[in-house]
């Protein structure tokens, strides 16, 4: 198994199949924007995180503190509702991790085809990513 | 008889070359041919043989040649695993599933000795992958929580820089170090290679292709981020940058 130049490919699925070279460009372009998609999501959940801890307004002393949550003494409604909203919050960051895995998965299965362009379509599509997203992650 | 015979054998060669693999590679479909014309004696020989070309017949002809790249709308089950394998030997990766389907027959699951051929097999490959999964996500937050705990000496570092206006500012870093030989140290290690190990047998499941396996996966490693982050949330620490 070894890496080659090759305008047929079949993708990841029976329908994805490609034998020309309009169709392996419009495949390194589809790879590529997956690749882009896999980093933006990797910055937009932690970006979420941190939103989602301060629009919450935990205190900072509180977000230190791995005690346990169903302390008795904080049942007034403020601190359910809050707790309602950081469950919902959580349930929404679970599903988005959900898809970063499959695309993750996606994206070493298109290089694990041992195409030429489309591995080189992924690396592109990750550097791009990364480029674009990663200073996202810095700004508040 | 066998003008009409040689005819449809021209045609199911023609017509199994581009069904199998989706006309992959060049190579690939031309070594298949033989090997469909090998299964059509087999089969005309005891079976009644029509000779009308109806789709039942390119669906056995690639079915046979090939394991399961035949359009999903069939969902066929790889019974014939056996013939494909003897001649798949030859062809290198090319009979390995690249496609993703649905089925359990005939499944090799990471090891020799793990092959799923039931229905109820399959079912509990899937349990077992999936918390499989949701051990790996949660193994990741516990090192990650030791990592903290064991953060033995936090040095301070002040330094000075240039302020917006001229003026000196004192910019304070923080490093947190830890010892090489330390138990919490070498814990940490053994985690990461279980880690890396896990990773990887997560990696080979979802290269089966298989759909029940690949969700499987991917429904634990929702299942266990949800589970094991829901306090590990709480402890972010808004000064890091990447996390």
């Amino acid at each position: 198994m070894h890496f080659i130049f090759s305008n047929e490919v079949v993708l990841l699925f029976d329908f994805w199949s490609v034998h020309s070279p309009a169709g392996m460009a419009l495949s390194v372009v589809v790879v590529l924007l997956l690749a882009v998609l896999y980093e933006s999501i990797k910055v937009g959940k932690a970006k979420l995180l941190y939103q989602a801890a301060v629009s919450l307004s935990i205190p900072t002393s509180q977000l230190t503190e791995e005690t346990d949550q169903d302390s008795s003494g904080s049942d007034s409604p403020p601190v359910s509702r809050t707790r309602l909203r950081w469950f919902f919050c959580h349930f929404g960051q679970s599903l988005i991790h959900v898809v970063q895995v499959v695309i993750g998965y996606f994206m070493m299965l298109a290089v694990m085809s041992y195409n030429t362009w489309i591995f080189f379509g992924v690396i592109l599509g990750s550097a791009v990513g990364y480029y674009l997203a990663y200073p996202l992650l810095s700004m508040v | 008889m066998p003008r009409r015979r040689a005819a449809f054998r021209q045609d199911e060669l023609s017509h199994g070359g581009s069904a199998g693999r989706g006309l992959g590679s060049g190579e690939g479909s031309k070594r298949e041919v033989p090997v469909a014309r090998l299964d059509l004696e087999e089969s005309s020989a005891d079976s009644t043989f029509p000779g009308n070309l109806d789709h039942s017949h390119h669906k056995e002809i690639s079915h046979m040649a090939h394991n399961t790249t035949v359009p999903s709308h069939h969902h066929h089950p790889t019974t014939s695993a056996s013939h494909s394998h003897s001649h798949g030997e030859g062809m290198g990766d090319m009979m390995m599933n690249m496609t993703f389907y649905f089925g359990f027959k005939n499944v090799e699951l990471l090891f020799s000795g793990l092959v799923i051929n039931t229905a109820g097999e399959m079912a509990g490959a899937f349990v077992a992958v999936f918390l499989l999964a949701m051990f790996y996500e949660g193994l990741k937050i516990a090192r990650e929580s030791l990592l903290r705990k064991s953060q033995v000496s936090i040095r301070y570092n002040s330094m000075p820089v240039p302020g917006p206006n001229g003026t000196i500012l004192m910019e304070t870093h923080k490093t947190v170090g830890q010892q090489m030989l330390s138990f919490p140290h070498l814990l940490q290690t053994v985690l990461h290679i279980i880690q890396v190990v896990i990773s990887y047998f997560l990696m080979l499941i979802f290269m089966t292709y298989n759909g029940y396996l690949c969700i499987a996966v991917a429904a634990g490693a929702g299942t266990g981020y949800f589970l094991f982050s829901w306090k590990k949330a709480v402890v972010v620490d808004i000064t890091e940058h990447c996390h």
